[in-house]
């Protein structure tokens, strides 16, 4: 058997070990081995190699993992992304849909707002109220004491002469 | 292989919502690959708190990298290649940790623990001198790159274009690397047979 062939057939060795070769090239070194010893030694070590590797099992991962993850990862991510995090989904799925009626809203809230702050034009403009002036307090006033002396005046010539 | 595809495809999607900011999508995948990542971690380490610590490194990467995230490979193969990274990365420090702590401390230490943590685990006291303990031994003694070959080949079920593209390099050198790999653990473990 050349060298130049067991070199050839060297790289299938540990696929074929493994049992994934493609059919073509198992048949190629099968036919191979039937001729090499010293390729069918390398397989059979090989073999034993898988096995025993198959044995160590690596431990289970511990239960807090994804915990101690999820606090870095929220560490990473500022808040305001964490508050938003409930709602993105939605968001992106009906994200159009959303936005398209939340501009329907403001545009119908800014016509509303500005129709509740428009003056109506006044009826009569005698109807409105102006300022008081000092002058026309000082003659209320003087008004209210000319009546009660009045009344007061009244009363006494009502119950004057009563007999 | 159709499987697989589909399975590739499903991943790639789950990423892509990530990126879009779907946080049940990063949970899923977290599900699906946090045990294999993991395994793999800690063969490659052979030290489970230190595999859990990469791992955790690991996840955050492909977190911050959702939002420059383009599915050109495989999601896996993605993964493992910034894997491997962390983990070659942690044994090339860890030998350099180990040799200046060899100026002190020269006990005995097991050629597979490649970052110490001050104490055996549970398992590596159990398996201290029994059939385990060698094919770790001798796992723990390959070169970097022909370990993680080697893990990702046997316990990932990974193919050749696969283990190339996480490793960077090409098939031929993963062949080549896996060969040698198996070769040196044969005459290691020959004992065993």
């Amino acid at each position: 058997m050349s060298r130049i062939e067991c070199e050839e057939n060297a790289e299938l060795l540990p696929a074929y070990a493994a049992g994934r070769l493609d059919e073509e090239s198992r048949a190629k070194l099968e036919r191979h081995l039937e001729t090499c010893p010293a390729c069918r030694e390398s397989v059979g070590g090989q073999r034993a190699v898988w096995d025993a590797l198959g044995a160590w099992e690596a431990p289970p991962v511990s239960a807090g993992f994804d915990r101690r993850l999820y606090a870095r990862i929220a560490r990473e991510v500022p808040w305001w992304e964490r508050a938003l995090r409930p709602f993105r989904p939605a968001l992106i799925r009906q994200g159009l849909p959303i936005a398209a009626a939340a501009c329907l809203l403001a545009m119908a809230g800014m016509a509303v707002h500005r129709s509740a702050h428009v003056r109506p034009a006044p009826r009569n403009a005698a109807a409105q109220l102006e300022p008081l002036r000092p002058e026309q307090a000082e003659s209320a006033l003087e008004d209210m004491e000319l009546l009660h002396e009045f009344n007061g005046l009244v009363r006494a010539d009502s119950t004057g002469p009563a007999m | 292989m159709g499987g697989a595809t589909a399975a590739l495809d499903y991943d790639a999607e789950l990423m892509l919502r990530v990126r879009d900011g779907d946080g049940a999508s990063f949970a899923a995948l977290l599900n699906k690959h946090r045990q294999p990542v993991v395994h793999f971690l800690c063969r490659m380490v052979q030290n489970q708190a230190v595999a859990e610590e990469l791992a955790q490194e690991v996840f955050l990467r492909v977190y911050r990298s959702r939002s420059s995230y383009e599915p050109s490979a495989r999601f896996t193969t993605w993964l493992f290649r910034i894997a491997t990274h962390m983990a070659l990365n942690a044994l090339r420090d860890g030998r350099k940790e180990r040799g200046q702590e060899s100026l002190d401390d020269v006990s005995g230490e097991l050629p597979g623990r490649q970052i110490p943590d001050g104490r055996p685990t549970v398992e590596q006291s159990m398996a201290a001198g029994d059939r385990l303990g060698e094919v770790r031994r001798a796992v723990a003694a390959l070169p970097g790159k022909q370990r993680a070959a080697v893990l990702m080949h046997k316990y990932g079920e990974m193919e050749y274009s696969q283990i190339a593209k996480a490793l960077n390099c090409s098939e031929s050198a993963v062949k080549s690397l896996l060969f040698r790999a198996y070769e040196t653990l044969r005459a290691r473990l020959a004992h065993l047979a």
